[in-house]
Parts: structure tokens; sequence; C-alpha cells
């Protein structure tokens, strides 16, 4: 896994393999290098030709720390030839969609100002935790459905912000196609009784439309999300115990809900050679302890394990570190 | 004014006329044939509105039920029912609901 590597990693082979997967994801706990990672890989694929996004869905994203641009809430920046970089400001968005919301009250009824207590809602509703991943989930599907790039890389949320996500995309399915059902008898009711009163039928329920549309905008993002055939899943894991059994678990949980796990990618591994330089003490049990960990690694994952990356000197921002880093993710093809 | 509504009640147009007995009879039929099944119809119409409004914008009554974003986006369409379904689930239950 040496930096002048000129062969393809595995993980090269799986994207070579799987041409037709275009949305790639890197999960797993805070801080282990998800962005890095998926900087790098939009990096190699854009190096190769390909049309890449690669957008943060946190609320603390750091792209624009890697990219070394401000990137925060201007939608898609071109980093380079085929790459851009988007940070979803989940903030503005959700002021945007109240300002959306009552406009439409005003023109619906002709008020000269939204009534107080519709008001008051408006805000509460906002304040809620959950506001802001849905205000990213939905800005997601824009951006998915728009369809404009060959790849998209999720630059996701830790492991347990993923998993809500997912299962929200589950049970906002679940809720909407009830709540369809429901207004899909009462506008049954409702056309009896027009008809026996001989009226003419009922325009058109906009709520009904308005529940189709929010349904289709779930179940696009959560098709994608668990879709076997074009979207990739690689979890990153580093050598250390709670991490490890932390991700077996979430490999577990992430099967549950039909994400197609596609591999893993260990990172911050310190080069075993170095133990045998003159280093201190502490650097060789610590040299020990991740040996130790990477067969238990070895052991779980197994084949699906499809790169070792190792503990670099310095911090990955910047085109050249990210180019770096590539070449030790995907070998040598990120030349040309 | 006096000669004027002197001249306003013209004479009805023959077809308007007919059309007005017509609509009367129509009128009676309704109401011996399937009034009461309209009504019916229009107050399971109306539960189930309030119902729908329950299950939607439950956390108007502090029971947060669905997630906000999505509520929100329904919100212009029941602004006239808020005031009145909040009174009609708020108030006290009496005699007169088993009534009419």
């Amino acid at each position: 896994m040496a930096p002048q590597t000129r062969e393809q990693t595995d993980l090269a082979r799986v994207f070579n393999e799987h041409p037709e997967r275009r949305y790639i994801m890197f999960g797993g706990k805070g801080g282990l290098g998800k962005t890095t990672f998926s900087a790098a890989t939009a990096y190699w694929l854009a190096r190769q030709g390909h049309r890449v996004l690669v957008f943060s869905v946190d609320p603390q994203a750091s792209l624009s720390d890697i990219f070394q641009q401000d990137i925060f809430g201007k939608g898609p920046v071109k980093i380079m030839e085929n790459l851009w970089a988007q940070e979803i400001d989940a903030d503005s968005h959700i002021k945007a969609y109240q300002a959306e919301i009552r406009q439409k009250i005003l023109d619906m009824y002709g008020f000269s100002e939204v009534p107080e207590e519709i008001e008051h809602y408006i805000q509460a509703a906002s304040a809620e935790p959950a506001m802001e991943e849905s205000a990213i989930f939905d800005a997601v599907v824009d951006i998915v459905v728009a369809g404009d790039y060959d790849y998209y890389i999720y630059d996701l949320v830790p492991l347990g912000h993923a998993l809500y996500y997912l299962s929200m995309a589950k049970v906002y399915d679940e809720w909407i196609n009830k709540i369809t059902k429901l207004r899909e008898e009462m506008r049954e009711y409702e056309q009896v009784s027009k008809v026996m009163k001989r009226q003419k039928l009922t325009e058109e329920d906009q709520i009904l439309a308005e529940l189709l549309d929010i349904k289709s905008r779930i179940n696009a993002s959560s098709r994608i999300l668990t879709d076997k055939e074009k979207t990739a899943f690689f979890f990153v894991v580093v050598p250390e115990e709670m991490i490890i059994v932390d991700t077996r678990n979430a490999a577990e949980l992430f099967s549950r809900f039909d994400v197609p796990t596609s591999g893993y990618v260990v990172n911050r591994v310190v080069p075993a050679e170095l133990a045998e330089q003159n280093v201190p003490e502490y650097l060789k049990n610590r040299i020990a302890m991740q040996q130790r960990y990477l067969g238990e690694i070895r052991q779980t994952f197994g084949d699906e394990v499809l790169a070792y990356v190792p503990e670099l000197e310095r911090d990955i921002t910047g085109l050249p570190a990210i180019e770096r880093l590539a070449d030790i993710m995907y070998g040598g093809a990120s030349q040309r | 004014m006096g000669t004027e509504q002197a001249q306003s009640p013209e004479p009805q147009p023959k077809r308007k006329r007919f059309l007005g007995a017509f609509g009367a009879a129509r009128d009676v039929m309704y109401g011996m044939a399937s009034h009461d099944m309209s009504r019916y119809a229009i107050r399971t119409r109306a539960s189930m509105e309030h119902l729908f409004i329950l299950i939607t914008m439950g956390d108007l009554l502090g029971v947060p039920i669905l997630p906000p974003y999505y509520s929100l986006r329904l919100l212009p369409y029941v602004v006239p029912q808020v005031s009145t379904w909040k009174r009609r689930m708020l108030r006290e239950r009496d005699i007169t609901d088993t009534l009419g």
C-alpha cells in the first residue's frame, strides 16, 4: 500500500467492476476520516473523467476545510475539472422553506399577515431538532433527482445519524402511505355526497396532491439509499476495539435497513515497519495493539476489507494532499 | 323609487320558471330520498377531516406525531380549520353532542 503503487487496489477494483454504482457513501463513527475518504474518492473519479459531486449531509460539515475553500451553503462549487463539492446549509434552507409556507398562506387566503396562531406553529415546528435533518434530507432529494452528475458521493453523518436518516425514510414512507389512504377515503365520501346533491365534482384534492409529492420525494431518496445495484456503502474503521465492535453492530443494523454494504476501509494504520526502527516504547506498544486489532478486523470483515490507509504525518487538506490520499486508496490510476 | 319598484318584478321567462319548478321538485325528491344519506356522508367526511388534522397537525395540541418538516407543507391548506378544530378537540362533551 505504499504511495508509489501503480497497481490498482481492491477498492479501485470494486469501482471498476461496478460502474453502475453511482451513489457512493462512506459511513462510520465521527472523526474516522469519512470526509477525507469522500474527498479522495471524488478526486480519483473526477481524474478518470467522470462528473462527480461530493456533498455533505452533515450539519457540521468539513468539506470546506478539506478543499480549503468556503463552500458552505453556496450550492455546488467547482473544485477542479469534473469535480464539484457542496455543503448544504440547513438553516437557510429551513428559513427559505418557512418563507415559502408563509407566502403560500398569504396568497391562498389574501391575508396581509400570517395569523398569530399559525405563525407560532411555524416557529415551533422549525425549532424541532429533527427539522435540520429533515431539511437536509429534503435538499438531498433535489440534488440527486436532478441527475446532473455521473457520481454522487455522500459525505455521511456519523453512524447514529445515518441510521436515523435511514429509519426516517422508512417511517416517513409508512406514515405517508397511511395518511394518503385516509385522504383518499375522505375524497370518496365527499364524492358520494356531491353526487347525491348533484353538485359539480370537487376540484383536485390539493392536500392529497401534496402528500403524494412528499411521498415520491421520500421514496426517491430511500430508494437510492437501499438500491443494491446503484449504491455502494463503505464503512470506515480504525484498528481500535470500540470502533470494531460499533462498526460490526452498525453493519448489522444497516443490513436490516437493506443498505448494501460494499466493503470496509481501514484508516489510521501506523506502518508496522516503524516498530523495527528506533522508536519510543510508546509507539511500539501502539503498533502492537494495532496489529492485534488489524488481525481482528481481518477475521471479522475478511475479504470485505478493501484498503488499509496509513496514518499520515499531516492532515489531509488541499488538493495535493487529497491526490496523495487518492493514490494510496486507489493506486496509481489517478495519474490517468 | 316607487315607480321603479312597480316596474321591477318583470315577468319571469317561461323557461326559467319551468326550471324553478323542476328544481323545487328535484329538491323535494332529494329531501325524501337521499338527504339523510348525503348528510351522513358529510358528517363522516367531517369527522375524518378532524381525524386527519389530528394525525398530521397533532403537535398543535402538544402531541408530536409527524415530522414537522412535512407537516409545514400541509399547513397552508388547513389554516381555516385550525381554529374550529381546536375548539372541537378541546371542548367538553355534553348532552347536545348526542342530539342532531
